[in-house]
C-alpha cells in the first residue's frame, strides 16, 4: 500500500536542475493561468477588507502580528514572501488552508464568510486593488481566482 | 494517562530486525559520545554540540545536482489533519529514522534506506494538547543507549516528556509514571491557571548528555500577550533511565537567589516566559550545558518588568550533572525587541592568535554572532558595552548601553536607514522614501515607539523577531573552524506600542498600530517587493580562528514578484537571495547544503524551492534540485550501506509536510 502511495507522489515536480526538466503533470490543485480571473481584478471590496481586518486583528495578529509580518512561529501574510509562496496558486487554496489549520490553537472557530473577509484584508495589505462587490466564500469562485504576485 | 497511549508496531521484517542487531556497536554502560562520525545522526544538530557537520563525501560538487528520490513519507496522516509546518530534523541511527510528525506530533521509525513505516506512536492529549502553546509535530526527538537499551525520547504538545522503546516505539513503563513524566508538575512553580491550559510547552527536540535529558520552555507568541504576568520557563534536567528531575534552573531567580535584583519592584515574581524554546546544547565531554533565553514576559514592552532582567536574553551555561550556573552572559539588556536568543549556541574548539580556545558561539536574530570562550564565559574577543538611544515610551525602563562585540563582524543586516532603501529606480525609491517617512529608522537597538497616526507609526527594524538568524541555526565544520549560516535581512519588523483595551490585556502597552496608521504588512513593501535593497538574504561563512567573514553569497532565488516586475523591465538584476529565515544549513566533508525559504517559479521550470549546495571554502554555489515546497527545517545526512542520503522536510503554503530523502542515482558517485 505505502509503495502504491510511493509510485503516485514520485510524479510530483522533483527534478535535478542540471537537466532538462522532464515533462510531468502536476497532481495539484492549480488552476492554470488561463482561470478566469486573478487578485488583480478587483475581487473585494473596501468594506470587506474593513470587516476582515477587525476579525484579523482579533484572531490572527496575536502571532501574525499586526503588521502581518509574521514571527518565529508564524510566517508573513504580506510582503514578499507570502506572495512568493502563494502565487501561482488560488484563493481557494488560501481559503483551505486557512480554515482547515487556523488559529492554531482554536481551529474551526472561524467560519467560512470570516474567513473570506480576512483573506479580503490580506489582498488589501498585499496591495491588491479592492473593487465594488464583497469576495464571495463559494469554493468554485474562490477556485477561479488566481494569486499573481505581479500585474498580468 | 497510560490509557492515551496506543503504540503500532507495522512492517517489521525478520531481516531489519537482524540488521539493527548486527549494526549495534558493542558500547560500555554510559552513553556514548553522540557523534556522526559513522554515518549516523543521533543528535538533533548530528551532535549535541549544535554543529549539523558530517564527514560524508559522497554527495559532493561534482554529482550533488543529479540527486533523486530515494523515498517520500507524507506526514498527513499522522495526525487529525494535514500539517503545513513540519520543522522536524529526523534522526538516524543503525539504518532506522526517527522523527517526529503530524499535526498531533507523532513519533515515526522509518527504514532510513526505503522509508517504510516500521512503528508510530501517538498520544491523544485531548483539550490539554489542544491548549498547547506550541502545537504541531515540533523540531524533533532525542535517541539514546546505554549500548542495550535504545531508547526515543520527544516532548507532547502538552508538555509530557515520553520515553519509548527505540526498536518497537512501546512507551517504557519504567520511565515516570508509565513511560511519561507530566512537565507542568514538578517545576518549582504551579502553573496557572490549571494543567490542562496553563501556558508552557516546548516544541524543540530533547537533548541527552550523560543520561542527563535537558527540556526547554516555550509559551506563545509574546508582542501582546494577555498579561504581564505569566509561568516562567524554568529548564530542567531528567535521568534519561528513570525521568526522575535531577535539577531545575530558575532562568527568573528566585528570592535570595543570584539575579533576583536585576528585576526591580519585585517584578521577578510575576514575570514569566524567560524560557528556551530554541535548541540546548551539551559539550558532553565538559559536562557543560548553554542555554539560549528567551525574552521575559512582552517582547517590545518591559515596563512592568523594570530592570536588566536577568537571565532574559542571556547565554547560560550549567552543570550539566547539577544544573549549578556556571557562568552567564547577557547579550541584551533589558530586553525589549524580541532579541531572543533563537539558535542553538555551537560548540568550537578555535585557535586565535595561536591559542586553542573551546568557545561556543552564537547566532542571533540582531546578525551578531556572540562568541565567548565556553568555559570561562570570556569573550574571545572583546564585547563593548556601546551606548544605545533612550526611548520614550511611558513607564518604559531603558538600559543605557547594549553589548557589542568587536568581532565577528555582523553577518546580517540590522539596522535601517534612508541608505538601505530599495533603490532599482528612482521611481521605486521615492515609494519607499514615503513609506519609510513614517517610521522611525535607526541603527540596531533603536527602542520601539508609541504608534501615532500622524507618525512615527512604529520603529522600523530589522532583527526583532524575525531577521538574521532563527531557530534552524547555523553550522559547524571542525576541519575549518568555520560556521556557516544564514541571515534574512529584508524581513523588517514595526517596532509601534498601543494601549490594549482590558479585554485584551492588562499590559500598560502592547505590539500594534494607532488607529488610522495604516503601516499593515503591504505597507512594508514596495510594489510587493522588499522595501530593503538587496540581498535580501545570505548564506555565510564566519571564520572562527580570525573572527571574519570568509564569504558571504546571497541565498534564495530571486523573488518572482522581482523578476517579474513591471517597473523592472528589461533591467538585469542579479540574484537578491531571498527575506525569510527558516533556513536550517548542513556542512559536509565539502559542501554547505541550504534550501530556499521561498517558492519561486521560473520559465525553465515549474513552480518550487531550490536545496543548493556551495563550495565550503569559496561559497560558489556548485548544485541543486528543485523541490515541490520550501524545506522547513534544517537538512540533515546519513549512510546506510554505503550510500549517502539527504533528508529535507519540505512544506509551507499550500503544500503539506513531507520528508523527501535524496540519494545519487545507481552508479553515480
Amino acid at each position: 500500500m505505502h509503495r502504491l502511495v510511493l509510485a503516485v507522489v514520485v510524479v510530483l515536480p522533483l527534478i535535478s536542475a542540471a537537466r532538462a526538466p522532464r515533462t510531468r503533470s502536476a497532481t495539484r490543485l492549480v488552476v492554470p493561468h488561463s482561470s478566469l480571473s486573478t487578485v488583480w481584478d478587483s475581487v473585494y471590496s473596501p468594506a470587506q477588507a474593513g470587516r476582515g481586518e477587525s476579525a484579523y486583528v482579533k484572531f490572527c495578529a496575536r502571532c501574525h502580528q499586526a503588521s502581518l509580518g509574521g514571527a518565529d512561529q508564524s510566517p508573513p501574510l504580506a510582503g514578499p514572501a507570502f506572495l512568493g509562496n502563494w502565487n501561482g496558486l488560488t484563493l481557494a487554496d488560501l481559503h483551505d488552508r486557512i480554515r482547515t489549520t487556523m488559529p492554531s490553537d482554536s481551529i474551526g472557530i472561524v467560519d467560512r464568510q470570516v474567513v473570506t473577509d480576512v483573506i479580503a484584508y490580506m489582498l488589501k495589505a498585499n496591495g491588491f486593488p479592492a473593487g465594488a462587490t464583497d469576495l464571495v466564500s463559494d469554493g468554485d469562485r474562490l477556485k477561479a481566482i488566481a494569486i499573481q504576485s505581479s500585474r498580468p | 494517562m497510560a490509557s492515551m497511549v496506543r503504540s503500532f508496531m507495522q512492517g517489521v521484517s525478520f531481516a531489519s530486525v537482524a540488521l539493527l542487531v548486527g549494526a549495534t556497536r558493542s558500547r560500555a554502560q554510559a552513553t556514548p559520545p553522540f557523534t556522526t562520525s559513522h554515518g549516523d545522526w543521533p543528535s538533533y544538530t548530528g551532535d549535541t554540540r549544535g554543529t549539523r557537520y558530517s564527514p560524508l563525501d559522497q554527495i559532493s560538487a561534482a554529482n550533488f545536482s543529479s540527486l533523486e528520490v530515494a523515498w517520500r513519507f507524507k506526514t498527513d496522516s499522522l495526525g487529525p489533519r494535514p500539517e503545513f509546518k513540519l520543522e522536524s530534523t529526523p534522526l538516524v541511527v543503525h539504518g532506522v529514522l526517527y522523527t517526529t510528525g503530524g499535526t498531533n506530533r507523532a513519533v515515526v521509525a522509518l527504514d532510513a534506506v526505503t522509508g517504510v513505516q516500521r512503528w508510530v506512536h501517538r498520544e491523544d492529549e485531548g483539550p490539554r494538547g489542544a491548549a498547547a502553546p506550541r502545537p504541531l509535530s515540533g523540531r524533533g526527538l532525542a535517541y539514546w543507549t546505554d549500548g542495550r537499551d535504545e531508547r526515543i525520547l520527544y516532548v507532547t504538545p502538552g508538555y509530557r516528556l515520553i520515553a519509548l522503546d527505540a526498536k518497537t516505539g512501546v512507551t517504557i513503563p519504567s520511565f515516570g509514571t508509565n513511560g511519561a513524566v507530566d512537565l507542568k508538575t514538578d517545576i518549582d512553580q504551579t502553573i496557572f491557571p490549571d494543567l490542562v491550559t496553563g501556558e508552557i510547552g516546548y516544541q524543540g527536540a530533547p537533548v541527552v548528555g550523560q543520561d542527563v535529558i535537558v527540556i526547554g520552555a516555550a509559551f506563545r507568541e509574546g508582542t501582546a500577550p494577555r498579561s504581564f504576568k505569566n509561568n516562567k520557563g524554568y529548564i530542567r534536567g531528567f535521568d534519561v533511565r528513570t525521568g526522575k528531575r535531577l535539577w531545575t534552573f530558575h532562568t527568573i531567580p528566585q528570592k535570595g537567589e543570584n539575579g533576583y535584583d536585576t528585576w526591580l519592584n519585585g517584578s521577578a515574581e510575576y514575570t514569566g516566559n524567560t524560557g528556551v524554546w530554541t535548541q540546548v546544547t551539551i559539550d558532553e565531554d565538559l559536562g557543560l550545558v548553554y542555554l539560549p533565553v528567551e525574552s521575559p514576559t512582552g517582547d517590545y514592552y518591559g515596563g512592568h518588568r523594570p530592570g536588566n532582567d536577568l537571565y532574559g536574553e542571556s547565554l547560560v551555561c550549567l552543570d550539566l550533572r547539577t544544573g549549578a550556573r556556571k557562568w552567564y552572559y547577557q547579550i541584551v539588556h533589558h530586553p525589549i525587541w524580541d532579541f531572543d536568543l533563537s539558535a542553538a549556541p555551537i560548540l568550537a574548539d578555535i585557535t586565535v592568535d595561536g591559542r586553542a580556545i573551546k568557545a561556543v558561539a552564537a547566532p542571533t536574530k540582531q546578525g551578531i554572532l556572540y562568541v565567548f570562550d565556553r568555559i570561562t564565559g570570556k569573550p574571545v574577543w572583546p564585547i563593548e558595552e556601546k551606548p544605545v538611544e533612550k526611548g520614550e515610551v511611558p513607564g518604559e525602563w531603558y538600559s543605557p548601553t547594549q553589548p557589542i562585540p568587536t568581532k565577528p563582524p555582523a553577518y546580517a543586516k540590522n539596522g535601517t536607514s534612508l541608505d538601505d532603501l530599495i533603490d532599482f529606480t528612482p521611481d521605486l525609491r521615492a515609494q519607499a522614501v514615503t513609506i519609510a517617512s513614517r517610521y522611525k529608522l535607526g541603527p540596531v537597538f533603536t527602542p520601539p515607539v508609541v504608534s501615532k497616526a500622524e507618525g512615527p507609526i512604529a520603529t522600523l527594524a530589522r532583527g526583532p523577531t524575525n531577521g538574521g538568524t532563527n531557530w534552524p541555526g547555523g553550522a559547524y565544520d571542525p576541519e575549518t573552524h568555520t560556521i556557516y549560516v544564514a541571515a534574512s535581512n529584508a524581513a523588517p519588523s514595526a517596532l509601534g506600542l498601543v494601549k490594549p483595551t482590558p479585554e485584551r490585556s492588562d499590559m500598560d502597552w502592547i505590539a500594534g498600530f494607532a488607529p488610522g496608521a495604516g503601516g499593515r504588512g503591504g505597507g512594508l513593501s514596495v510594489q510587493g517587493m522588499p522595501l530593503f535593497k538587496p540581498p535580501y538574504g545570505t548564506m555565510n561563512a564566519i571564520n572562527l580562528d580570525k573572527g571574519e567573514i570568509a564569504w558571504q553569497v546571497p541565498h534564495g532565488e530571486t523573488p518572482d514578484v522581482v523578476r517579474n516586475s513591471e517597473a523592472l523591465k528589461g533591467m538585469s538584476i542579479p540574484r537578491t537571495g531571498q527575506p525569510g529565515f527558516i533556513i536550517g544549513t548542513l556542512v559536509t566533508k565539502t559542501l554547505v547544503i541550504a534550501g530556499d525559504p521561498q517558492v519561486t517559479t521560473l520559465p525553465t521550470r515549474p513552480r518550487g524551492a531550490m536545496l543548493r549546495a556551495y563550495d565550503k571554502k569559496t561559497g560558489a554555489e556548485v548544485g541543486a534540485v528543485l523541490l515541490p515546497a520550501p524545506t522547513s527545517a534544517s537538512p540533515m545526512t546519513y549512510a546506510v550501506n554505503g550510500k549517502q542520503y539527504i533528508v529535507v522536510a519540505v512544506s509551507g503554503g499550500p503544500y503539506s509536510g513531507e520528508f523527501i530523502a535524496l540519494r545519487l542515482p545507481s552508479g553515480d558517485r
